[in-house]
């Protein structure tokens, strides 16, 4: 017993050691997995909270950039708004999506699981599975919220798949991060029989229930189609430059559950 | 021997860089360089490494919640703080007074090698950890060996403004 103690005694440094590797790689295995959607909710506030002070002194030097970005949007908004009178084709029920304001209090775009930190919560109605967009692009889905904060999984994130679709047609892919520019992305699953050309649109498709159809997402860089597969890989650009995120819109299908039901029954 | 007021600032005011400017950084597009680790490597060596471990546990645990990374930065922390003094006795031998060596008492490239070692170990051990396809691993290598070289720059940078009048 005391060899024993003894042994544990002169190897104490090594077995702290290996103590704190176990616990970080229970933290990392937590956060890996399913188990990380469940985390309390203090680890949002906590981090939601150190953002916010870091939001304050920066927001300071970039007020003049935001006021202009929000000044263009308004302006896009009020022309959405005019040509919609005349010419909505856009399959979307009247009111079925309603737009939050928020802003990005943190922005990952340099891990393969990315994610970001916005100033709107519970407090505000926001839930987990509502999309978030600017006036540019799709940025991710909601991810989990705490009183003034939510986490948003990034589409600079490995494991998120959005459907996008060719401007103007029915064909549909899903956009892939490759991990490496942010800005550059994979569309994979495209049918060979879209007609693709460099330069084209890639909307959102409007099937996952987070975004409606016809949302800007990017243009195509280059294609090839996938051997012993009737589908093309796109490279693609996104129109959102997502190293330089400021003021977004979170969106909120109100028939969300309604359609979810519909796909569970299937 | 803990740590004296210096060592706890450093590991405050690098925290700060990191989470601040060094996270949002991306130098031609890709690269970001990881400085974190830089108080770590200047802690004093202590024959019990109890308190430098904890340290590097909590600030990296600190790290990983403001980033939202689960463990990564702990884990990568804590082994960077243990097996910097294994570095030490690998260097040296085993008579070697480790509690009262000095990182001063490194010429330059000594130094450089020093922190060029474990910047790289420690950017493999953050991708690692991050991403789990450790297939993928050879297709970064050249990305986290120019990312290596572009925080050793600014860990040289580091010495002169915190360690320049500092003596051996």
């Amino acid at each position: 017993m005391f060899k024993l103690l003894r042994i544990l005694i002169s190897n104490k440094n090594f077995l702290f050691f290996i103590f704190l590797e176990i616990v970080s790689f229970v933290l990392i295995i937590k956060s890996h997995d399913y188990a990380q959607t469940k985390t309390h909710d203090w680890q949002t506030a906590v981090a939601g909270f150190f953002d916010r002070q870091i939001y304050a002194i920066n927001s300071h030097f970039y007020l003049k950039k935001y006021n202009d970005s929000l000044l263009k949007q308004n302006a896009q908004l009020i022309q959405a708004l005019l040509q919609k009178k005349y010419n909505d084709k856009t399959p979307v029920l009247p009111g079925q999506f309603k737009v939050k304001p928020a802003y990005v209090l943190t922005n990952q775009y340099t891990f393969d699981h990315n994610t970001l930190i916005i100033n709107k919560g519970r407090k505000d109605s926001i839930i987990p599975e509502m999309g978030v967009v600017t006036n540019n692009g799709v940025v991710g889905v909601i991810q989990k919220t705490s009183g003034h904060f939510s986490r948003v999984i990034s589409v600079l994130n490995k494991s998120s798949k959005i459907n996008v679709a060719l401007k103007n047609t029915n064909y549909s892919g899903f956009l892939a991060w490759t991990g490496e520019d942010p800005n550059y992305f994979e569309v994979i699953d495209m049918p060979v029989n879209a007609n693709l050309k460099r330069g084209d649109t890639l909307v959102t498709g409007g099937m996952s229930n987070y975004f409606p159809r016809g949302l800007l997402v990017g243009k195509i860089i280059d294609f090839k189609t996938v051997p012993g597969r009737k589908s093309y890989v796109i490279q693609m650009k996104t129109f959102a430059d997502m190293t330089n995120l400021g003021p977004v819109y979170v969106l909120k299908n109100n028939y969300k559950a309604e359609l979810d039901s519909l796909k569970l029954k299937q | 021997m803990r740590l004296n007021l210096k060592d706890i600032f450093l590991l405050f005011i690098f925290f700060l860089l990191q989470v601040i400017w060094f996270n949002h950084v991306q130098i031609l597009h890709v690269f970001t360089p990881i400085v974190f680790i830089y108080p770590l490597l200047r802690l004093p060596l202590q024959k019990n490494e109890i308190f430098n471990l904890m340290w590097a546990f909590v600030y990296g645990v600190t790290l990983d919640i403001v980033n939202n990374t689960g463990g990564v930065f702990a884990a990568t922390a804590v082994m960077v703080t243990y097996l910097r003094k294994m570095y030490f006795l690998f260097l040296k031998n085993r008579s070697f007074d480790l509690e009262n060596f000095k990182i001063e008492r490194f010429t330059g490239l000594q130094r450089y090698v020093y922190y060029f070692s474990f910047i790289f170990f420690s950017q493999i051990l953050i991708y690692l950890l991050d991403s789990w396809h450790f297939s993928l691993l050879w297709h970064k290598i050249g990305l986290i060996l120019v990312n290596t070289i572009l925080s050793l720059v600014f860990f040289i940078l580091f010495d002169i403004i915190f360690y320049r009048t500092s003596k051996a």
